[in-house]
């Protein structure tokens, strides 16, 4: 560094330095010349001696400007010359040094490109860093995306003075449907507002972005539609399509443009193929009430600051606001009314929003964090690997540097060698890494989408990730070669002389079996966290799912368009489940409101019990499932005590209910649930939820997610479920007879088109949507375990390696033991316990940092501990196993060698 | 490395004995090759163009000081003394050639046939 500075200054001092060279280059002509003076030569034939006993000044001034800086690039020139040669030299060594770089940095790159897709790309619009997203307190804390009704939207973009502009769009997965009849065929929909594209600057790519006018709700303009990049090249064959009309939940509309195709959405994580003017959700949605008070909406609103505008003063100024702005669009009491009043009471949050919001970021950002760290370890024992490839290969070239050190060259110039062939190694290693993290990352994002919901991120490769490449390429050289170079530079000159020397490759032993203890002990926290994680997985898949997933069809049937009235609601929701029984193959077929984990909206109610026990309010939420008869049998649900529903229980009937364990056990820990009362607080005084009787108590099944601790449920028979909430979308959940449930699909749908032309609908298996509801545990444990895998496999092929070397460097040693009578065995047994003496630091150390890492998994984990017994015994046992048997194979070799052909080499 | 000058020796050969002979007394650089040819005993012509880029690596590697003063026969002439570094140095080289010289002797006998 001092060198280098130094040689720095001396570019700009050139000038002096030159002058001082010429003052010295005469001085010395002139001494000279009086040296020969003395000796009787003549004036002229003493300059003349002098000049010639100097040379031509010009080559010497070259060459000693040479020393200098320009001699640098051009010792660098050679030396990656020379690092090219000597790794061509030795291909087995580069191949695999650079394989097991690549692994390394391709298992860090493909998770850095996801958390650079979900953490730190900015959306790709105009001035990112201008957007603010306008959500509530409760939803920042709580990490859900908030939303607003569309009455709060109205009111805020009215405060123009606060921003430059303002946008929104519908927040929830907005699935529409663009079949003609019958099967949907879903996609992903977006609303927003009139001045979306423009606003945040986004060009239309063909056509051109909606208008204010289009944004008006119920207008007739407001049918116009804007599809996405992907869906324009996927589904539209690339077409002139501006123009065309397309139908979307069997409305018309015309697309009017094509989006670019770097804009995925607002939402990082989600995308969408058909963007369609808020104004036009009434229409699209069949729903007239949509946007009204009374019609249920939910849009995220973002804003633009003002050039040099800060998120607290607008934050500060719709506070002040948020009082006046809530008496606004507070909606008169309707159903939705508490719920919305809860919603506009939380105060306002204004929060950065340069990257978009995301809820998969909130979903997955945990498991990327540790998905990193596993990776760094990876690439930590992959440095290793290649230090001790390399601290073989520095003593296998001992001699050459002895040699090379002992005739003058500097050490640090063998330094630079060996990071000017480090870096080479690594970029190579990091080149091919980043291409399959390109490839990787694509993959693994296909991974993230389920059948509910479709995953998009854009990995592809920017600054960023590129600057991770480098960086990485850096630090790898750096993390292998240090070690190494240091090791060569430091190697006595002397140690020339002792050619061959047998005796001498003790000390880098020492360093070599030291990495691989370092190794060992990486790969076990790896192995450690891996197999806590697989288990993990395997508890959750042995979850009681209170219910029979097997043999379950779904088909979530949409009859907005059967023009069905509220009063007619549950005899047309009964007869469709009597339609799709009677459909051969069919055991059972039952209606309900919500499946089991099917990911989306859950209807919740607070309740009360009569006679029961006094629960606090935090508690008396439960979840509130609308059936019909036949719905428990159906799922094999097993009834406790009481009855289920069946066809008496109808409208004029006494108001009945069926509750779960759970709910039994809350509300009455007396075990007199039975027969007694309860009352839906939430609706309670509406007149559309009377006090019901429980006549059933059903055990207890998973409904949100396999993680969650049973939920109290509460079970409504359709006939008694007058909410006068426009609900059109039920599943009717079909047992068949057959094993592929899957298989009925087709004559189910034949069935329900019959029954009603307008009807739409969508398949899926249950087992699917609970296999779905282990997705995300399934994917980062089998990242976990491939990452564990690869961990493992290094770490053998340094204990394999570090044991043949080992035993190559003793081959005449142990040709004199075996020359003077030690069995094959004795060699064998002394190399495995070289290897357990190893080993065991290694291990040991393993766990003690896994014992304690671990407690950092405990929020991944489920149904174990972090401190796991079975995990933390069978690691070490496994491990050593495995070691052995690297080390048995090396081992039997040096054993079988004839001692005096090894002897005679020498 | 590049490994000869115009005197026949090795790079770092000749960077030894110029640190040899100013670990004796401060010299310029003709003193200095006026000096190797007296050690030698004329077995060593040194080319005077040869000892300037090793005096500037040397100088660079902070092993030798350089300084303008009169000399003897009163011309201004730059005056290269050892540093502590550059003694340091040079009682390892030293002590490495010597290693070297006998291994390379070694060599050379094993190479001729000798035991």
């Amino acid at each position: 560094m001092r060198r280098l500075l130094a040689s720095i200054l001396a570019l700009f001092s050139g000038a002096r330095a030159e002058q001082e060279l010429d003052d010295e280059l005469r001085a010395y002509l002139n001494l000279a010349a009086d040296a020969h003076r003395q000796q009787g030569l003549s004036e002229d034939a003493a300059l003349r001696q002098a000049r010639l006993s100097l040379g031509s000044i010009t080559s010497v001034k070259q060459a000693v400007r040479d020393v200098g800086w320009e001699s640098r690039i051009d010792s660098l020139q050679r030396d990656v010359h020379f690092a090219c040669r000597s790794l061509l030299r030795a291909p087995a060594f580069t191949t695999a040094a650079v394989l097991t770089l690549a692994l390394g940095i391709g298992v860090n790159s493909t998770i850095f490109s996801l958390v650079n897709a979900l953490l730190l790309r900015p959306l790709p619009v105009a001035a990112p860093d201008r957007l603010v997203s306008v959500s509530t307190r409760n939803a920042v804390e709580h990490g859900y995306l908030g939303g607003w009704p569309y009455s709060m939207w109205d009111q805020i973009r009215q405060q123009e003075d606060l921003f430059e502009s303002a946008v929104a769009w519908t927040v929830l997965p907005q699935r529409l449907d663009l079949s003609q009849r019958g099967e949907q065929q879903p996609v992903d929909g977006l609303f927003v507002s009139g001045r979306f594209f423009q606003d945040l600057g986004v060009r239309i790519a063909a056509g051109r972005a909606f208008v204010p006018e289009e944004d008006v709700l119920g207008s007739a303009r407001s049918h116009v539609a804007i599809v996405s990049d992907g869906f324009w090249r996927r589904r539209l064959g690339r077409a002139d399509v501006v123009g065309t009309s397309l139908m979307v939940n069997r409305v018309p509309v015309t697309i009017i443009g094509v989006a670019p195709p770097d804009f995925l959405g607002p939402e990082v994580g989600r995308t969408f193929d058909v963007a369609l003017p808020v104004g036009a959700a009434p229409a699209v949605l069949h729903s007239p009430d949509w946007g009204s008070f009374s019609g249920p909406s939910y849009l995220a609103v973002m804003l633009r600051l003002r050039p040099g505008g800060s998120s607290e003063a607008v934050a500060g100024a719709l506070h002040a606001r948020q009082r006046q702005l809530i008496e606004r669009s507070l909606p008169p009491k309707t159903f939705w009314g508490p719920v919305q009043d809860g919603q506009l009471r939380d105060p306002f949050a204004v929060t950065p929003a340069w990257a978009g919001i995301s809820e998969l970021r909130r979903q997955y950002s945990g498991s990327l964090t540790l998905l990193a760290a596993i990776a760094a370890f990876v690439l930590v024992i992959a440095c290793v690997n290649v230090a001790s490839l390399l601290l073989a290969r520095t003593t296998a070239q001992h001699h050459e540097f002895s040699v090379r050190l002992a005739l003058g060259a500097p050490w640090q110039r063998i330094v630079q060698q060996h990071f000017v062939a480090n870096l080479l190694l690594a970029a190579a290693g990091t080149a091919m890494g980043l291409g399959v993290a390109l490839w990787c990352s694509r993959l693994l994002v296909a991974q993230l989408s389920t059948w509910s919901e479709r995953v998009a991120l854009d990995v592809s490769p920017d600054w960023r990730f590129v600057m991770f490449g480098v960086a990485g390429c850096v630090a790898t050289a750096l993390l292998f070669g240090t070690l190494p170079a240091i090791r060569a530079a430091r190697m006595p000159a002397g140690e020339a002389g002792r050619l061959r020397s047998t005796t001498s490759a003790g000390r880098p032993l020492r360093l070599h079996k030291g990495l691989v203890v370092l190794q060992i002990a990486l790969s076990v926290v790896l192995l450690v966290t891996a197999t806590l994680l697989v288990r993990s997985f395997q508890e959750l898949g042995r979850v009681p799912l209170g219910f029979q997933s097997d043999r379950v069809l779904i088909a979530t049937v949409d009859g907005s368009r059967a023009g069905v009235g509220r009063d007619a609601r549950a005899l047309f929701w009964s007869r469709l489940a009597d339609v799709v029984g009677a459909v051969p193959g069919v055991a059972q077929a039952a209606v309900s409101l919500n499946t089991p984990l099917n990911g989306g909206i859950t209807a919740v109610s607070d309740f009360t019990a009569r006679g029961g026990a006094d629960v606090p309010a935090s508690k008396r939420r439960a979840i509130v499932n609308v059936v019909t008869p036949g719905w428990f049998e159906t799922y094999a649900t097993p009834v406790r005590s009481g009855r289920t529903f069946d066809r008496r229980d109808t409208t004029g009937a006494p108001a009945v209910l069926i509750v779960n364990d759970a709910f039994a056990r809350r509300f009455f820990p007396r075990g007199n649930a039975l027969g007694s009362t309860i009352v839906n607080a939430t609706l309670e005084g509406s007149g559309w939820a009377p006090p019901s009787t429980v006549v059933g108590i059903v055990g207890d099944s998973v409904s949100l997610s396999l993680r969650a601790e049973p939920f109290p449920m509460v079970y409504q028979p359709i006939a008694q479920f007058a909410v006068p909430l426009d609900i059109r979308e039920f599943s009717i959940t079909v047992r068949t007879r057959g094993d592929r449930p899957a298989q009925l699909a087709g004559a189910i749908g034949a069935a329900l088109n019959a029954a009603h032309p307008d009807l739409s609908f969508s398949f899926h298996v249950l087992a699917d949507q609970v296999e779905a509801a282990r997705h995300h545990e399934k994917l980062v444990t089998s990242l976990a375990s491939a990452f564990g895998a690869v961990a493992l496999a290094l770490a053998l092929v340094g204990i394999y390696g570090v044991t043949a070397y080992a035993l190559a460097s003793r081959r005449t040693e142990l040709g004199v033991r075996m020359a003077l009578g030690a069995r094959p065995r004795d060699v064998i047994g002394a190399v495995v316990r070289d290897t357990v003496v190893t080993l065991a630091p290694g291990v040991f150390a393993g766990i003690l940092m896994a014992a304690a890492a671990s407690g950092l998994l405990r929020s991944e984990l489920f149904g174990i501990e972090p401190l796991d017994l079975v995990t933390f015994s069978l690691v070490p046992v496994a491990l050593t196993t495995i070691a052995l048997v690297a080390c048995y194979v090396p081992a039997r070799r040096a054993a079988s060698i004839d001692p005096m052909l090894s002897l005679r080499c020498e | 490395m590049s490994p000869a000058n115009t005197s026949g020796l090795v790079q770092g050969t000749l960077e030894m004995l110029i640190l040899k002979t100013l670990a004796l007394e401060p010299l310029h650089g003709y003193g200095v090759g006026v000096r190797l040819e007296q050690i030698s005993k004329g077995a060593l012509q040194i080319n005077g163009g040869s000892l300037f880029p090793a005096f500037r690596r040397l100088e660079r590697d902070g092993l030798i000081k350089g300084e303008w003063r009169a000399s003897e026969n009163n011309r201004r002439a730059k005056f290269y003394a050892l540093t502590a570094k550059g003694r340091t140095r040079l009682a390892r080289e030293t002590r490495d050639w010597e290693a070297q010289t006998a291994a390379i002797s070694r060599i050379l006998r094993a190479s001729l046939g000798e035991p």
